[in-house]
């Protein structure tokens, strides 16, 4: 494994200690087409990271080469996730991405209308449950209690994001403010290091963005984790991130805080630019 | 909010103790029988659609929550039934062992189809399964060491720890209580964290792997449990029967249990049993005894499958949800009649 490693990205493990993800020149092809060429960028613990670029730029499949569900061309993924050491997360299984400690949204939200709201929450604390399936079977009082304490973190999670006394209500329904909350709610259950927010923003009203916008720091702050952000609303990730990465048909442009982003003309003209000629 | 439930309410509520309820209200056939009051014949009936709700529930499991077809739930039944029939009869072993084999290696065939799955789904997955089936069926034609080949194989009632033998009567009340036990056990799966994943599974495949559940593992789990619950009611088949046929495992019961669950209501275990009842006790009970359209041949295929449309076109959530729909109606008259009487009161605002 030592050998070998065209991309260089092995002599990078040993990252800065305040380093939590960082990506070593990323590509991946889809066919003749390079959805991302090249793409270097690395988050800091504790920060609100923002992933920006005009539509097109490859943005959702860097989230998904991150998250495992593209495997990538070339180039590391590197996650401190809850064992401390950086790791590369490339050839890992999708499903256990997540406990390394870092989960993800999705844009359209993904949630089970057939169950209850805190059912849906609670999807999130799947890879909490220690004890076995037999056990759950047949009811033991160790699967009750776990189960308890499992509804319990729950209901604290929905009354964290405002809405408690929807708990038991079924998801189908519920309108799509309340979908984002609960998406909110089963992310962050399992107390992960990383949370990818896939376009949170989109179809909510300017209240409910200032609102996800509350609710993002809030969940960084309480849970100590760090947000990496994939976002149009430029007004939001101006608002809230602490750094920015831009991008554009998969090339990296720049990356800085948002006033740096803001006045970089790389950036301008690929996709600010254009935002301004469309209002 | 619910914790100022007073001790009968809890009881009341309690999961376990409606499904004994459930299974007293069942028993009572036995009486009823004994008395005078109903025919024997119900007896045979209300056995077999106790039969058909285990095998249903396996399915329902499988589709209802998993989202996984199977078409193959009839070949699963047989063999079970078979395993059952030659351990307990030929080898002369307890009917414990008897039935634990007739679970176990239907179970383990299921899991590898299971494992087959993983690369297929939908149409593909039921033509599989129903290719698995046929299988079966063909292997119970040709293995007459085994099976008895086209002329059967008989079986008896069971004997309770090799010593308590049971006649008919008694199977019955045996039956109801595994059914009462798979109901349990299939509340207790379906409403617990594998529940949880096997529901995420079949909404969205992206957010259960997100969400770290392992697909492969929870597929696996549901074909076992639906193997596993096909193979039981095969089990209890051959002995409350006491016989088998190659023939009767053809694609006719798959599609029956199918539409068992689809009538009575997905992801519902009363609704499994009520599908049952509707699908298989009524053509006997009811529509056998109506003159002249009575004595078509076929009838209840007919209306079984009219049914299916009918439920599909207009009440997607199944028979079972005719209770809540009628709750729920009941409530709105009484509320609006409560409500027509205050308009009665002159209003001084408007």
């Amino acid at each position: 494994m030592m050998s070998d490693d065209p991309t260089g990205a092995q002599r990078t493990y040993a990252a800065t200690e305040d380093e939590v993800l960082r990506i070593e020149h990323l590509s991946i092809n889809f066919g003749g087409l390079k959805a991302v060429d090249d793409l270097s960028f690395c988050i800091k613990r504790g920060e609100i990271f923002g992933l920006i670029g005009p539509n097109g730029a490859g943005k959702t499949t860097v989230f998904n080469c991150i998250t495992q569900f593209y495997k990538p061309n070339e180039g590391a993924v590197l996650f401190r996730g809850l064992s401390g050491e950086m790791e590369n997360l490339v050839g890992q299984k999708v499903h256990g991405i997540i406990r390394k400690g870092l989960v993800r949204t999705f844009q359209n939200m993904e949630l089970i209308n057939e169950l209850s709201v805190i059912d849906n929450v609670l999807i999130g604390a799947h890879i909490d449950f220690k004890v076995g399936g037999f056990s759950q079977a047949l009811r033991l009082p160790r699967a009750v209690k776990e189960e308890r304490a499992m509804r319990e973190r729950a209901m604290r999670a929905l009354d964290f994001m405002g809405i408690a006394e929807l708990a038991d209500a079924p998801m189908g329904g519920q309108p799509y403010g309340i979908r984002k909350k609960v998406e909110m709610a089963r992310t962050f259950l399992c107390q992960p290091k990383l949370i990818i927010l896939d376009e949170p923003a989109a179809g909510l009203n300017d209240v409910e963005t200032q609102q996800l916008a509350q609710s993002i720091r809030d969940i960084r702050e309480k849970l100590d984790c760090t947000i990496l952000l994939v976002e149009h609303d430029m007004r939001l990730v101006m608002n809230i991130c602490n750094r920015i990465c831009a991008i554009s048909f998969g090339k990296f442009l720049a990356c800085g805080t948002p006033a740096e982003i803001r006045n970089d003309p790389k950036v301008q003209v690929a996709y600010l630019g254009e935002q301004e000629k469309e209002d | 909010m619910k914790k100022e439930q007073s001790i009968g309410m809890k009881i009341w509520t309690n999961h376990y103790f409606r499904f004994v309820l459930f299974g007293l209200m069942l028993s009572m056939l036995v009486p009823a029988v004994s008395g005078g009051i109903l025919k024997t014949s119900f007896l045979g009936i209300v056995g077999g659609t106790i039969i058909f709700t285990i095998a249903a529930l396996g399915l329902n499991i499988l589709l209802g929550y998993s989202g996984l077809i199977s078409l193959g739930t009839a070949g699963f039944m047989g063999l079970g039934a078979y395993i059952s029939a030659y351990v307990t009869g030929d080898m002369g072993l307890p009917w414990e062992v008897g039935i634990l084999a007739a679970v176990l290696i239907p179970t383990a065939i299921g899991i590898l189809v299971g494992l087959a799955s993983l690369r297929m789904s939908g149409l593909y997955l039921g033509i599989v399964t129903l290719c698995i089936s046929e299988i079966f069926r063909k292997t119970f034609d040709e293995l007459d060491v085994i099976t008895g080949g086209f002329s059967g194989k008989s079986a008896n009632y069971p004997t309770l720890l090799g010593m308590i033998d049971l006649n008919q009567k008694q199977t019955y009340i045996l039956l109801v209580v595994v059914l009462v036990l798979v109901m349990m056990l299939t509340y207790n799966i379906v409403h617990g964290q594998m529940g949880r994943a096997m529901h995420v599974m079949r909404g969205s495949q992206v957010a259960a792997q997100a969400m770290g559940v392992n697909i492969l593992k929870y597929r696996l789990i549901a074909f076992a449990l639906s193997t596993g619950y096909a193979s039981l009611a095969g089990a209890l088949y051959v002995h409350f029967i006491k016989f088998v046929y190659p023939s009767t495992w053809t694609l006719m019961i798959s599609l029956t249990i199918l539409a068992i669950i689809v009538i009575g209501g997905l992801r519902s275990i009363y609704g499994t049993f009520l599908g049952a009842l509707v699908v298989y006790a009524m053509p006997d009970l009811v529509l056998k005894r109506i003159p002249v359209l009575g004595d078509i041949n076929g009838l209840p295929y007919v209306f079984s499958g009219v049914l299916i449309i009918l439920i599909i076109l207009f009440y997607p959530k199944g028979v079972v949800n005719v209770f809540s729909d009628l709750k729920r109606l009941f409530a709105k008259l009484t509320a609006s009649k409560s409500s027509a009487a205050k308009d009665e009161v002159p209003n001084d605002v408007g």
